[in-house]
């Protein structure tokens, strides 16, 4: 709750920047605040603490989703540092970025729907704004409208499922409803399923499951590299943690009214995110569709839905976002130079300079799910929780797309060491970037050889 | 019985005037009948003793919305038939797709007459409850609800200024 109050402040404070001049030195404020939210929120360990009549719960796995997502938009804005020097709206840019994060945090730690549909929508308004942030780019107009109208209409499907659920229960607190289903279990209204789905349909839309992923590939690729790097990390990591949550302590004892088109979705998921992965040209756009193959692997912990749900869901947020921030890193840093976001920007990148390859290299491995990267052992625990729930068909598609999946990470490796460009000028990284690359890349490793710590946590 | 009487008759004035909104081809037309569909959803919310509900539902959307999207329509010269043509693939798409949902809620109210609740505490709509409510149990929805409006205005300010270069 602190760490909320702390992010919604900061948000104000960048707004009064503005006023009173102090644009300059915000940048480092931010950092501190966003660090001073991965502490406070990390002193609420193990407190399980309900706040407002129950409107938030901080039990571990919100705690733990928080500090996840602050370290990640730790790393977000070092990653971004460059990018805010050219843009004039620098406070409104950081401001809507902090408010997208109060609501993050809200999304990995409500306890009523209420709070859910608030935390998605001040996290979702935001990013229709900065998505649409270069407004003299075509694209990037294209994008944020596209973003707006698919993401109100999925919006509109989550409040009607949340107002049928409020008309068979009569609450909105998740374990009211939960209790509701355990206790009139076999004589639950129709009503109350169909309210489940169309919620199970607003939440697939957030997370980009297919088949409501078509929005995807365009705002990925229009909007600014920057704020892709935002949506494919933290947006991804909310939407997910709140689909958990939701699903976890609610839904989980009527798996078998939900159980199969979750089942159909991932594996339609898998399919698309990785078959049409492989034929993009765009660096950017390949990795649009590797983040909705990822949501792919992810709702596998969902059709689990056991013990070990939660801890690899975790586990597996938090080596994508890292290894996505260095992917993001590494192709900004190309953009600026040739800008060119297509792979033959990066032919010859080993030569050119060998340290932004081999960031990019680990980077591709990790998502590709190579051991030891972080990636691997993601892959490995969330599979392991499918399989512990007798999910091996799943599985199997998993690995197969897995498959698919390394040929596309290796096309990018396969330019930047096998192929000579037309360039052949060394590249030039900044300082801060370089720090950010050197802690993603030890993070990458590090989460590889301590898995089990990670997985321990929940 | 009266009540049920002018339950059908709001009930009919919405569904068709939500219709009309999708058939009608002048876009004026559509905003026109969307203000008459709200009128009658206002009704329906006295009629479930909502009564600053209804009120607010009034103002806010038929009064503030409507007459933006009117200026909107009015700005952008739609009043012409300048619809772009979609293919027969999509309508046909559509019409299945909208039609299964149809055909689910229609499913899921047949099953659920039985459960028809009892009517509350007739007072429960007015503004002395509701704040109650809304300042008690719901204080932090509330709070956090100034966080997404203030996203809305820093938003619409950032996509309003000028480009400075």
């Amino acid at each position: 709750m602190k760490s909320l109050i702390l992010l919604s402040g900061l948000g104000v404070l960048t707004l009064l920047s503005e006023i009173f001049n102090f644009k300059r030195k915000i940048f480092p404020v931010v950092l501190l605040g966003l660090l001073g939210t991965i502490v406070l929120s990390a002193m609420y360990w193990n407190t399980n603490k309900h706040y407002f009549n129950d409107m938030m719960f901080f039990d571990n796995y919100a705690v733990a989703f928080t500090c996840l997502i602050s370290f990640i938009a730790f790393a977000w804005f070092l990653l971004s540092q460059n990018y805010f020097n050219e843009e004039t709206n620098l406070t409104d840019h950081f401001a809507l970025i902090l408010f997208a994060l109060v609501g993050a945090v809200i999304m990995v730690s409500y306890q009523n729907m209420s709070m859910l549909f608030l935390g998605i929508e001040t996290l979702s308004l935001s990013l229709y704004v900065l998505a649409g942030s270069r407004k003299n780019d075509l694209h990037s107009n294209e994008a944020a409208l596209k973003y707006f109208l698919m993401g109100a209409f999925a919006t509109g499907f989550l409040l009607f499922g949340i107002a049928l659920i409020y008309g068979v229960t009569g609450s909105f607190n998740l374990q009211t409803i939960a209790n509701y289903i355990t206790l009139n279990s076999g004589n639950i209204p129709a009503l109350f399923y169909t309210g489940v789905l169309l919620m199970m349909v607003g939440m697939a839309f957030k997370i980009s499951a297919a088949p409501f992923h078509f929005w995807a590939p365009d705002v990925y690729q229009g909007s600014p590299l920057v704020i892709t790097a935002f949506m494919a990390t933290i947006v991804k990591t909310a939407a997910f943690a709140a689909f958990f949550r939701l699903f976890f302590t609610c839904f989980s004892t009527i798996e078998s009214v939900w159980g199969n088109i979750i089942f159909v979705m991932a594996i339609l998921t898998l399919a698309v995110g990785n078959i049409t992965a492989t034929y993009q040209e765009s660096v950017k756009r390949m990795l649009a569709y590797s983040s909705i193959a990822h949501a792919g692997y992810m709702l596998l912990a969902i059709l689990a839905m056991n013990k070990f749900s939660a801890g690899s869901i975790l586990f597996y947020t938090a080596a994508y976002s890292v290894a996505s921030i260095t992917a993001f890193t590494v192709l900004s840093i190309i953009i600026n130079k040739s800008n060119n976001e297509a792979i033959d920007a990066f032919n010859g990148l080993g030569k050119r300079n060998p340290f932004l390859a081999f960031a990019m290299t680990v980077a591709m491995l990790s998502l590709a799910g190579i051991p030891p990267m972080a990636g691997f052992f993601g892959k490995y625990y969330l599979f392991n929780a499918a399989l512990q729930s007798g999910q091996t068909t799943i599985v199997l598609v998993a690995v197969l797309a897995s498959l698919v999946g390394v040929y596309y990470y290796f096309k990018a490796i396969i330019a930047m060491y096998f192929k000579s460009g037309s360039d052949s000028s060394p590249v030039e990284v900044s300082f801060i970037h370089k720090l950010l690359l050197v802690l993603t890349l030890v993070l990458i490793f590090a989460m590889g050889l301590m898995s089990d710590f990670v997985i321990r946590l929940l | 019985m009266m009540i049920k009487y002018i339950f059908y008759f709001l009930a009919f004035v919405s569904v068709f005037s939500a219709l009309m909104v999708v058939v009608s081809k002048n876009p004026v037309h559509c905003v026109l009948y969307l203000i008459m569909c709200f009128f009658s959803i206002a009704g329906h919310y006295v009629l479930l003793n909502a009564q600053f509900l209804a009120a607010v539902h009034v103002i806010v959307y038929a009064g503030a919305i409507m007459v933006l999207f009117l200026f909107v329509i009015m700005l952008l010269n739609l009043n012409t038939q300048s619809e772009p043509h979609k293919s027969t693939w999509l309508k046909f798409a559509a019409a299945i797709t909208s039609g299964l949902l149809l055909v689910i809620l229609v499913g899921t109210l047949k099953g659920s007459e039985t459960m028809v609740m009892p009517v509350g505490n007739p007072n429960a709509g007015l503004i002395k409850n509701l704040g109650n409510t809304l300042f008690k149990d719901f204080l932090l929805p509330f709070e956090v609800s100034s966080i997404l409006f203030l996203v809305a205005m820093v938003g619409a300010v950032m996509l309003g200024k000028k480009e400075i270069k």
